[in-house]
């Protein structure tokens, strides 16, 4: 588990040298991901604890959002004075990626095409 | 209360004022409302509604709202479990790896129907506020709010609009996506799982993935492979489509 670990904070480190140096744009632990991934590519395999360490973050990544999202109280008058533009565009958005990204697949996949 | 403790006990208002002064108090509140949020899942079954984070952030902002607890403050403290949100987007990285090897063979109409999804997501829900008169503040927090929050906060941030607000769009969208993504993709006949799940995975990020996780194994494993690819693409190209928009 702990060499998982610090693989992850090496590259996420990496990205964050890229970020800051060269590609200001993208945010540094997009580059780590992306680093870490031609990583894997290169070794063809990946280890049993890098293995662990992702799947235990990808099981709690909500956790981790917890306290910028509860910044919303500090938004709490704005948003209730938006609240119907923000549940329509949510729930009209989701509905509507959902859909076209079906579509899309269903159109251009030849095995599923009757 | 009956005045004193005994001699060398502190009264529970010093133990207060020496918790609330250390990053340990809002620790405690967000691991032990996350907590709470997980059972309250599970003893609802998993159902969708039932968000443990969710559940969390409710918890968190109701209790340090009680207590007049500044959101800085608590911030503070719970800056640590931030911290790691950068960590966890690395380690995307191994299941977009693993699932990279079932895509062979479908990768024209995957990125294609990522890209068309991307965009369906941003045009629609910022179309839709601004037709509703929100304002851009607002609008701004749905710029991202389809790709996973932790990438998506750094996106935000990237292209100047509130972190906060894209963080509760896109755990408010991960749940909308988890609830109704079943119906809307019956709705269009959609019947691979690979593609129900990939579907998912673009527009609902990581609470649609787990979701589809728990009804099918390969939809599950192209969703995961949806939310990474969306979460790089959308680091890559929102802000540069911010800076060509002028936005």
């Amino acid at each position: 588990m702990i060499s998982g670990l610090v693989q992850i904070l090496l590259f996420q480190g990496l990205g964050e040298v890229v970020t800051h140096f060269l590609l200001p744009l993208i945010p540094g632990p997009v580059i780590g991901l992306i680093l870490l991934l031609g990583f894997l590519a290169l070794r063809r395999s990946v280890d049993a604890s890098l293995d662990q360490v992702a799947s235990a973050f990808s099981r709690h990544f909500g956790l981790l959002f917890v306290p910028a999202a509860v910044g919303v109280v500090m938004f709490w008058p704005h948003l209730r004075a938006h609240a119907l533009a923000i549940a329509a565009a949510l729930v009209a958005s989701v509905v509507l990626t959902v859909a076209v990204t079906a579509l899309v697949l269903k159109a251009l996949s030849p095995g599923s095409r009757k | 209360m009956t005045g004193q403790l005994a001699p060398g006990f502190p009264n529970i208002y010093e133990i207060w004022v020496y918790l609330s002064g250390s990053p340990l108090l809002a620790l405690i509140l967000t691991l032990g409302a996350y907590h709470i949020g997980v059972i309250v899942y599970e003893r609802a079954n998993r159902h969708p509604l039932a968000n443990p984070v969710l559940i969390a952030i409710v918890l968190v902002a109701a209790t340090i709202t009680l207590i007049d607890m500044p959101y800085p403050k608590y911030f503070e403290g719970a800056q640590f479990v931030h911290f790691l949100l950068g960590t966890a987007t690395v380690s995307l990285a191994v299941p977009i790896y693993k699932g990279l090897s079932a895509m062979r063979g479908r990768i024209a109409p995957l990125l294609a129907a990522l890209v068309a999804g991307g965009l369906t997501s941003i045009a629609s829900a910022v179309g839709i506020a601004r037709l509703l008169g929100a304002d851009s503040t607002i609008v701004g927090g749905f710029v991202a709010k389809s790709v996973t929050a932790p990438i998506a906060m750094g996106i935000a941030e990237r292209i100047g609009v509130s972190p906060t607000l894209t963080a509760v769009f896109a755990v408010s969208t991960g749940i909308l996506g988890a609830v109704l993504a079943r119906f809307v993709l019956d709705a269009v006949r959609s019947r691979e799982w690979w593609q129900r799940g990939f579907a998912i995975g673009v527009a609902a990020h990581g609470l649609g993935t787990s979701r589809a996780f728990s009804v099918n194994a390969e939809a599950g494993a192209y969703s995961s492979l949806a939310m990474g690819l969306h979460g790089v693409l959308g680091a890559v190209l929102i802000p540069l489509g911010a800076r060509l928009l002028g936005l």
